[in-house]
C-alpha cells in the first residue's frame, strides 16, 4: 500500500537537511497553505460541475455541454468570470462588516479543510481532539453568516441570516451528537486514528445499529449545516431571492459559492473518515485475497471515492425534496433528531460497555 | 409513541418514494435539444408560423395584386402594401400593381389574419424561427422580390 | 325564475329585462346599496357571487354594471345597472362590504373611469400610477403622450401608501387619506421582479419576524389596455389578445372569446369544430395544470418536479405546434371554428400523450404529494372556507378546493362538453394540500374527457362561413367559459358596429391575489410564496 506519507516524510526530511529548524517550518507552513488552496479550489471547480452535471440528470436534461467535451471546463469560464466581475459597492451597507463576513465563511471552511486525513500522513492539522476543533472551527461560518445578512442593511439578507443563525446552531447538535457517538466507540478524538482503529472493518459495521443510526443523522444534520436543500433556508432561492449574499457579487459572492460547495465536501469527507474508514481499504476479515486486491487501490482514491458517494447522496436528497419551513425544521431537530442521538449515544455507550 | 415511530417510519417511506423517482429520471433518456448542433435534423412542425413570406415562382412572379386587405386585416400595423399604376401595354388602361410589399417582423403577432384573409394566397408563413439580427431597422424586410410581377392567370 | 321574479318585485323603481337566464335590473344610483344588499342578503335566492364588475361609458353618462350570479342557482346570471350623469367628479355607493372581491373591482373601475366610491377604504388606483392624469376607458380620454409623458422617475412610495377614503355625511362631502403601512413596520417588497411571483406582481408585505401580517397587492407592471385596444380592434383582430392574456392557458380564453362572437352573431358553428376545440381546450388545461403543479413545488423549493412538469407539458406544445402552428400563443379558434383542420397525426399524438401522461401523474403523486416535508407545508395552511371563496369570487379549482361547484364546463356546458362524462372535481377541506392536489386531479379528468372525444370528432367542415365583415347586433354578450384558474368571462357591448362598444374580461387571476391577501395573514414567509403557487395566479391575466 502507498501512503503519501512517504512523500511528506521525505520532503520534511529533506528540508531539515540543509536548513534550520525555523526555516523548515515556515517553508513547510507555505508548501501547505498552497497546497491546501489548490486543492481547495480545484475541489471547488470540481463540485460545481458535479453538482450541474448531477442536478441536470435528476432533471431529465443534459446539463453543461459547451465548453470543453461534455463541459468539463464549464467551471472554469466560470471562476474566470466571476474573477472579472465587478465587485458592486452598496450605498448603504456597513463597509467593515460587508467585506469582512466573506472571509469569516472561507476561513471557516480551510480551517476545517486542513483538518480533513486524506491519507495517513496527508493532513494537514491533526490534533488529538480533532472532532472537537473539527466542529469548533466550522461553526465560524455561522457568525459570518449572521454578519454578511446584517451588514447586508437589506430585509431579505436580514430574514435570511436569522434563519441561518437558528438552524445551524440547532443543527450543530445532533452533528456533534452523532460524532460523539463514534468518539464513544474509538475512545479517541483524533481524526488519524479514528481512521487507523477501522483498519479491519469500518465503524459504520463495527458499531453495529447505533453507528448505522449516528451515520444518518451526521448525513441529515451534516446536510443542513451546509445550507443546501432542503434546508436551504437562509436562501431559500423562491423566497428570499438568494437570502444572505443577496447583496454581494463578484469574488465576494464568489467565496460565499466556493465555501458552500466546500462544506459540502467538508461534511461528506467527515462522514467518509468517521464512519465509512476514510481512506482505509475496504476489508472483510477472513477474506485474504480480497483484502489483498483492495489494498492495491491507492488509499486517497478510496477516499475521494467514499465521499463522493456521500455527496452524491446529498444531491440526491437535494434534488429530490422541497425546502422545510422554518418550524418544521427546527422541529425536525429539536424533535426528531436530537432524542434520536441521545438514545443513540446512550446505546453505544451500552455497547461498548 | 407508536403514532410517533409509525410515522417517522412512513415518513422515511415517502421519501424514500420520492428518491426512487429521482432515480428514476437520472437513468432515463434526456429530453434536452441540442440546438445548434440538431440545425438540419429536426425541424419544426409545417404549420408553425415562423414568419411571413411572399412565394415566387421560378420566373420571379408572386399572386399579390396590392389589394390591401392584408394590410387593413393587420392588427399591428405590421404590414405596408405600397402599389404604383402602371398603364397596361396592351390595352392602355392605367392598373395598380405591387411597387413594395413590407412587413415589419418586429411588429408581427402572428395572429394569421393576413395569410387567411389573403384572397389570392399570395403570402404563406414559413416555418423559419431564427429571427435574430443586429439592427432593428433590418426586421422591416421587403417581401416581393426585385423585380417580380404578378403571375399571369391562367388563360382558360 | 319564479323567486328571482319574486324578488325583483321588491324594487319598484328598477327596469327589469329578462332574456333567458339573464337578467337586467338598472335603478337609479341613490338605490344601488339597497337593491344590492337585497339581492345579496336574502334567504331565497342570495347573489352571493360576484363575478365582475363592469365600467361603462354611454356616452354623455359613466355607468357601472355588477354581474352577479348565486351559488344556489349558478346559472342565473343578473346584471344589476346604474348611471351616474355627473362626469367631472363622479360618486357611487361601494358596495365593499357585500361582496369581497367588490373592493378591487371598483378600484379597477375607478381606475380607468374616474368613478369614486363612496365608503371604499382604498380608493387608489389599481393599475396606473397614481399620478396618472385621465381616465384611459372613457370614450373622451385624450392619449397624447405630452398630457402622460414616458416617467423617468421612480413612483412614489409615499403614493402608493397613501389611501384616499371619500365619505358623505348628509349630502356633505369629506375627502381624507391614511397610512397604509405604520413608520415602524418592516415592510419587504415581494416583487415586481422575484424568483416567486409568477409575473410581475408587486407585494408589499409587513412582517412580524418571519409571519405576515398585512399584504398589499400592486398590481399593473404589465399592463396592456387589452380592453381599450379592443375597442379599437374589428372582431376578427381582437382574438390574438386573450391568447395573451392568461398565457398559460391561452387556448380557452380564445375559445370564450369566439364563443361570445359567435352568440352575438346567432352563428352555428360546425360540430366538428366543437370537438376539436375541446380538445385543444383539455390539452390546454393539462398544459396549465402542469406548469401550476411545477410551480407549487417550485415555490416549495423542489426545483426538479418543475422540470418534470415541464417535461411533459413540452409534449403538449408539440401537438399544438403541429395543428394549431404555435406553441404558446395556440391562436387556433377563430369566429365560426377552428383556423384549420386538425393535422393528420393529431389523433396520433394525442393518444399516445393519454397513456403517459397517466404514467407521469403516478410518478408526480410519489415524487411529491406523498412527499411528508410537502405534506406538512401544505396541511392545515392557507384555509379558505367555501363561504369565503364564493364572496372573494375565487373560482376555478381555488373554489372548488374549498367546495364550491363552480364548474362552467357543468353548469353551462359549451362546446362539446355536453357530449362527454366527466366529474367535476371537488374537495371540502380548503387547504393548501386540497388546492394543489384538486390540479392532479383534473388533469386525470381531462385526460378522460380527451379520451372521449379523440375518437370521435365528426366528420365536417372545421369552421362555419363568415362575413367578410362581422359586425355584431345591437346589445350585450356574455359568455363564460372555465379556464385553467377559474371562470373567464367575455362582456361585449356592441353597438352594430365593426368595432365592439365595450369589452370586458372577467381575469380569474385577479380575486386569486384578492384571496392571497385573505388567507395569507397569520402565516410565514415561506408559506405566502407556497399560497401564491397553489392559487396559481397569472399576472398578465390581471394586467390586461
Amino acid at each position: 500500500m502507498f501512503h503519501f506519507e512517504v512523500v511528506t516524510n521525505w520532503i520534511d526530511a529533506l528540508l531539515r537537511e540543509h536548513l534550520s529548524e525555523g526555516w523548515t517550518l515556515l517553508i513547510e507552513f507555505i508548501l501547505i497553505g498552497v497546497v491546501i488552496l489548490t486543492v481547495y479550489s480545484v475541489l471547488a471547480l470540481i463540485l460545481i460541475y458535479l453538482e450541474r452535471k448531477v442536478c441536470a440528470f435528476f432533471q431529465c436534461r443534459i446539463g453543461p455541454n459547451r465548453v470543453g467535451p461534455f463541459g468539463v471546463l464549464q467551471s472554469v469560464a466560470d471562476m474566470v468570470k466571476i474573477l472579472l466581475k465587478e465587485i458592486i459597492k452598496i450605498n448603504k451597507v456597513d463597509p467593515f462588516l460587508f467585506r469582512l463576513a466573506c472571509y469569516l465563511v472561507i476561513i471557516a471552511s480551510i480551517c476545517t479543510f486542513g483538518a480533513i486525513p486524506f491519507d495517513k500522513g496527508l493532513q494537514a492539522v491533526d490534533f488529538n481532539i480533532g472532532v472537537f476543533y473539527l466542529l469548533a472551527v466550522s461553526s465560524i461560518g455561522v457568525v459570518g453568516i449572521l454578519i454578511a445578512g446584517w451588514s447586508s442593511n437589506n430585509k431579505y439578507t436580514l430574514i435570511g441570516a436569522m434563519r441561518s443563525g437558528a438552524q445551524l446552531i440547532s443543527y450543530e447538535l445532533s452533528c456533534g451528537l452523532s460524532l460523539l457517538a463514534i468518539v464513544v466507540l474509538s475512545g479517541t478524538m483524533q481524526l488519524s486514528q479514528i481512521v487507523e482503529q477501522q483498519a479491519d472493518a469500518w465503524f459504520i459495521f463495527k458499531g453495529h445499529i447505533p453507528a448505522l443510526i449516528a451515520f444518518i443523522i451526521y448525513l441529515i444534520a451534516g446536510h443542513a449545516e451546509t445550507n443546501r436543500g432542503p434546508f436551504d433556508l437562509p436562501e431559500a432561492e423562491s423566497e428570499l431571492t438568494a437570502g444572505y449574499h443577496t447583496e454581494y457579487s463578484g469574488i465576494q459572492f464568489g467565496f460565499f459559492y466556493l465555501a458552500e460547495y466546500l462544506n459540502m465536501f467538508i461534511i461528506a469527507a467527515i462522514a467518509a473518515t468517521v464512519f465509512l474508514g476514510g481512506w482505509m481499504p475496504l476489508h472483510i476479515p477472513g477474506w485474504e485475497s480480497f483484502n489483498g486486491i483492495m489494498d492495491y487501490i491507492p488509499p486517497v482514491l478510496w477516499f475521494l471515492g467514499k465521499t463522493f458517494f456521500c455527496i452524491f447522496l446529498a444531491l440526491w436528497v437535494r434534488w429530490s425534496f422541497p425546502r422545510l419551513r422554518i418550524d418544521q425544521l427546527l422541529s425536525l431537530e429539536w424533535k426528531i433528531l436530537m432524542p434520536i442521538s441521545l438514545i443513540n449515544i446512550l446505546l453505544m455507550t451500552l455497547l461498548v460497555l | 409513541m407508536v403514532k410517533y415511530i409509525k410515522n417517522l417510519l412512513l415518513g422515511i417511506w415517502h421519501l424514500l418514494q420520492g428518491l426512487y423517482i429521482a432515480w428514476l429520471n437520472f437513468v432515463r433518456p434526456k429530453v434536452t435539444e441540442q440546438y445548434p448542433e440538431n440545425r438540419g435534423k429536426v425541424f419544426p412542425h409545417e404549420r408553425l408560423r415562423g414568419e411571413l413570406i411572399m412565394p415566387h415562382n421560378e420566373n420571379n412572379e408572386h399572386k399579390c395584386t396590392a389589394c390591401g386587405i392584408c394590410e387593413t386585416n393587420c392588427p399591428n400595423g405590421t404590414i405596408q402594401v405600397i402599389s404604383k399604376k402602371v398603364s397596361d401595354e396592351e390595352t392602355g388602361k392605367e392598373k395598380r400593381v405591387l411597387d413594395r410589399y413590407t412587413y415589419d417582423l418586429g411588429c408581427c403577432i402572428y395572429c394569421a389574419l393576413c395569410t387567411m384573409t389573403c384572397p389570392q394566397g399570395a403570402i404563406a408563413w414559413s416555418t423559419n424561427f431564427e429571427h435574430a439580427l443586429f439592427t432593428k431597422a433590418k426586421l422591416v424586410q421587403q417581401l416581393n422580390h426585385e423585380g417580380s410581377t404578378l403571375m399571369k392567370k391562367k388563360k382558360e | 325564475m319564479k323567486a328571482i321574479d319574486d324578488l325583483l318585485l321588491q324594487f319598484p323603481y328598477a327596469t327589469v329585462e329578462q332574456k333567458d337566464k339573464f337578467y337586467s335590473v338598472s335603478v337609479p344610483k341613490e338605490n344601488i346599496h339597497e337593491t344590492a344588499s337585497a339581492l345579496r342578503n336574502n334567504d331565497t335566492v342570495p347573489f352571493d357571487f360576484l363575478i365582475d364588475i363592469v365600467g361603462m361609458d354611454y356616452g354623455d353618462t359613466l355607468g357601472v354594471i355588477y354581474i352577479l350570479s348565486s351559488s344556489l342557482y349558478p346559472t342565473y346570471i343578473l346584471r344589476l345597472k346604474t348611471e351616474t350623469p355627473e362626469r367631472e367628479d363622479p360618486l357611487l355607493d361601494s358596495l365593499h362590504e357585500l361582496w369581497d372581491s367588490a373592493g378591487l373591482y371598483e378600484r379597477e373601475v375607478h381606475d380607468f373611469f374616474g368613478i369614486r366610491f363612496i365608503n371604499h377604504p382604498d380608493m387608489r388606483r389599481l393599475f396606473l400610477r397614481q399620478d396618472w392624469k385621465g381616465y384611459p376607458l372613457r370614450k373622451d380620454y385624450d392619449a397624447d403622450p405630452a398630457i402622460n409623458p414616458i416617467p423617468m422617475d421612480n413612483e412614489d412610495l409615499d403614493d402608493m401608501e397613501n389611501i384616499p377614503v371619500i365619505e358623505v355625511n348628509h349630502g356633505q362631502k369629506f375627502e381624507h387619506q391614511h397610512k397604509l403601512f405604520e413608520a415602524d413596520e418592516y415592510v419587504v417588497n415581494f416583487g415586481p421582479q422575484h424568483p416567486a411571483t409568477h409575473g410581475v406582481l408587486h407585494l408589499r408585505v409587513s412582517l412580524d419576524g418571519e409571519i405576515i401580517k398585512k399584504i398589499d397587492p400592486i398590481f399593473g407592471y404589465i399592463h396592456r389596455g387589452i380592453e381599450k385596444m379592443c375597442e379599437t380592434y374589428a372582431y376578427p383582430q381582437m382574438l390574438h389578445l386573450p391568447d395573451r392574456m392568461d398565457y398559460v392557458s391561452g387556448p380557452i380564453n380564445r375559445h370564450g372569446l369566439c364563443l361570445a362572437i359567435e352568440k352575438g352573431l346567432e352563428l352555428e358553428v360546425p360540430e366538428r369544430a366543437h370537438y376539436i376545440r375541446t380538445i385543444i381546450d383539455e390539452l390546454g388545461r393539462i398544459a396549465s395544470h402542469l406548469l401550476g403543479w411545477g410551480c407549487i413545488a417550485m415555490d416549495m423549493g423542489a426545483i426538479t418536479a418543475f422540470v418534470y412538469g415541464m417535461r411533459d407539458r413540452e409534449k403538449i406544445m408539440d401537438i399544438f405546434e403541429e395543428t394549431c402552428g404555435g406553441r404558446l400563443m395556440a391562436n387556433y379558434s377563430v369566429i365560426g371554428g377552428v383556423m384549420a383542420d386538425i393535422h393528420p397525426n393529431f389523433q396520433r399524438k394525442v393518444k399516445e400523450f393519454i397513456p403517459y401522461m397517466r404514467k407521469m401523474l403516478k410518478e408526480h403523486h410519489l415524487l411529491f404529494t406523498g412527499n411528508p416535508i410537502a405534506r406538512d407545508r401544505m396541511d392545515g395552511v392557507g384555509y379558505l372556507s367555501k363561504e369565503k371563496a364564493i364572496a372573494l369570487g375565487a373560482t376555478g379549482p381555488t373554489g372548488r378546493a374549498s367546495g364550491w361547484s363552480n364548474d362552467i364546463r357543468k353548469i353551462e356546458p359549451y362546446a362539446a362538453y355536453p357530449h362527454v362524462d366527466f366529474k367535476e372535481m371537488l374537495r371540502t377541506d380548503g387547504m393548501t394540500f386540497d388546492r394543489y392536489v384538486i390540479r392532479l386531479d383534473e388533469i386525470a379528468e381531462s385526460l378522460h374527457i380527451i379520451e372521449q372525444l379523440i375518437d370521435n370528432i365528426p366528420e365536417g367542415d372545421y369552421a362555419a362561413k363568415t362575413k367578410a365583415v362581422i359586425r355584431l347586433p345591437e346589445g350585450e354578450y356574455f359568455q363564460r367559459v372555465e379556464n385553467a384558474r377559474g371562470e373567464f368571462d367575455v362582456y361585449i357591448n356592441s353597438r352594430g358596429d365593426k368595432y365592439p362598444y365595450r369589452v370586458k374580461f372577467r381575469s380569474p387571476s385577479m380575486t386569486l391575489v384578492n384571496t392571497l391577501k385573505a388567507i395569507a395573514v397569520e402565516t410565514k414567509v415561506a408559506d405566502l410564496i407556497m399560497l401564491g403557487g397553489s392559487l396559481d395566479y397569472v399576472v398578465p391575466c390581471i394586467d390586461r
